[in-house]
């Protein structure tokens, strides 16, 4: 399983239309889906670490990089760290990013 | 219904042309991305250069990790209260089939759906390997297939997740049928045989699957797979024809319209599911609606709707 630990707030079914649509291969449906995939995870780690105060960067890092897919104990350290639950700002962000990423398919 | 040559061509054209500018916009937004993240934190960079790892491949990192953790039996996903009772699993099966606990009046589907209680976390995700093995025996006992987590050392990159509508695949050049997905399968035109009960699985995110080609292609081509529905206890046998979904749609399987429609109904279109393999050798399990409650429990009678 391959599983990152903000999956539960993304569902980008409009954009999953678009690329089926628009993607003639299987080849070309995987590279549409890696590439969305890409933005959204540098995405999410900025606004996350915007949200983190800087002395706490390392060790979310250390964090991520020790349980990427563990929504649980990563959102409850990010709350801890950050003072509040960041998981509905998060959840507009990407809705503004999933608005923005459809722009591209005209 | 098919469409004259000339009118196919032209489309064809303008979408590859579509996909071609979609793939540019695409890259360079996430140039932007990795700039924007790298640009304000530069010692985000050097950490993941530091471990030699690549941000936009922690997929793979995640599923590597993953798949260590169930081997090694970790609870990582189980919230502690089903973790204390997780030792117990091994019995439930045993006593789901006793006569002394199970009133005979109990069908094999209600069976089902009372061990699902038991044995799978309150949310939808990862299992461990003593839920599946005793899933597996559930299946076998109230379901009559012989279904795995790990056939021949492969496992899915999920078990137990939400499952979405697909459209139906091409069978041949010209196929053109109502609710029809624009491109092929992910082995190209699917035979008529495997095209009605087929299942979509996220062979993409396996994560040896760029580095064990072309045997897990071969492998899990048309692989035979029973999907059960955690909430009504439906059950088919399917097979994989296509790969996806992509990660970020909340799904992690697909299924024919006939696979949807048999599962929740003709209005279903996302629900979790478990996903197993078939254990099939001699290629004796049809595809399709299992209809167990005409099954016996000793698993050696399969009737087919």
């Amino acid at each position: 399983m391959s599983k990152l630990f903000f999956d539960h707030l993304i569902v980008f079914e409009e954009i999953e239309r678009k690329i089926k649509k628009t993607a003639s291969s299987k080849e070309e449906r995987e590279e549409l889906w890696g590439l969305i995939d890409e933005v959204t995870t540098h995405k999410v780690l900025e606004k996350v670490l915007d949200k983190l105060p800087r002395a706490h960067h390392e060790e979310f890092l250390e964090l991520f990089h020790k349980c990427p897919h563990d929504e649980i104990t990563i959102f409850a350290y990010l709350k801890d760290k950050a003072g509040k639950s960041i998981e509905d700002d998060l959840k507009r962000d990407l809705k503004n990013l999933e608005k923005d990423l459809l722009k591209l398919f005209g | 219904m098919t469409q004259p040559a000339s009118k196919s061509y032209r489309r064809f054209e303008e979408e590859k042309v579509q996909a071609e500018f979609v793939r540019n916009k695409l890259k360079l937004r996430s140039l932007e991305a990795k700039q924007s993240l790298f640009g304000k934190y530069p010692h985000v960079e050097k950490f993941f250069a530091d471990r030699n790892l690549d941000l936009s491949k922690i997929r793979e990192h995640s599923a590597k990790i993953i798949t260590a953790g169930a081997l090694t039996g970790s609870l990582l996903f189980t919230p502690p209260l089903l973790a204390v009772k997780v030792p117990a699993l091994a019995n439930i099966v045993k006593s789901l089939s006793d006569f002394e606990v199970k009133p005979p009046e109990t069908s094999p589907q209600e069976t089902i759906l009372s061990s699902f209680m038991q044995i799978l976390p309150q949310k939808v995700g990862p299992l461990d390997r003593t839920q599946e093995k005793t899933l597996e025996q559930v299946f076998k006992e109230n379901i009559g297939i012989n279904a795995k987590a790990t056939l021949e050392g492969e496992h899915l990159n999920s078990t137990y997740g939400y499952i979405g509508a697909e459209q139906h695949l091409a069978r041949f050049p010209g196929d053109n049928v109502y609710d029809m997905a624009p491109g092929l399968g992910a082995w190209g035109y699917v035979p008529a045989d495997n095209e009605k009960w087929y299942a979509v699985v996220q062979t993409l995110y396996l994560p040896d699957w760029n580095s064990r080609q072309p045997f897990l292609q071969n492998w899990y081509k048309y692989r035979k797979v029973l999907i059960v529905n955690t909430m009504n206890g439906n059950a088919i046998v399917a097979d994989i024809a296509d790969a996806g979904p992509a990660a970020w749609t909340g799904k992690q399987f697909g299924g024919s319209p006939e696979v949807m429609d048999y599962l929740g109904g003709p209005r279903y279109k996302k629900g979790p599911v478990i996903m197993f393999f078939v254990d099939d050798p001699n290629n004796q399990v049809p595809l399709g609606p299992v209809d167990y409650n005409k099954v016996d429990a000793s698993g050696l009678t399969l009737v087919q709707t």
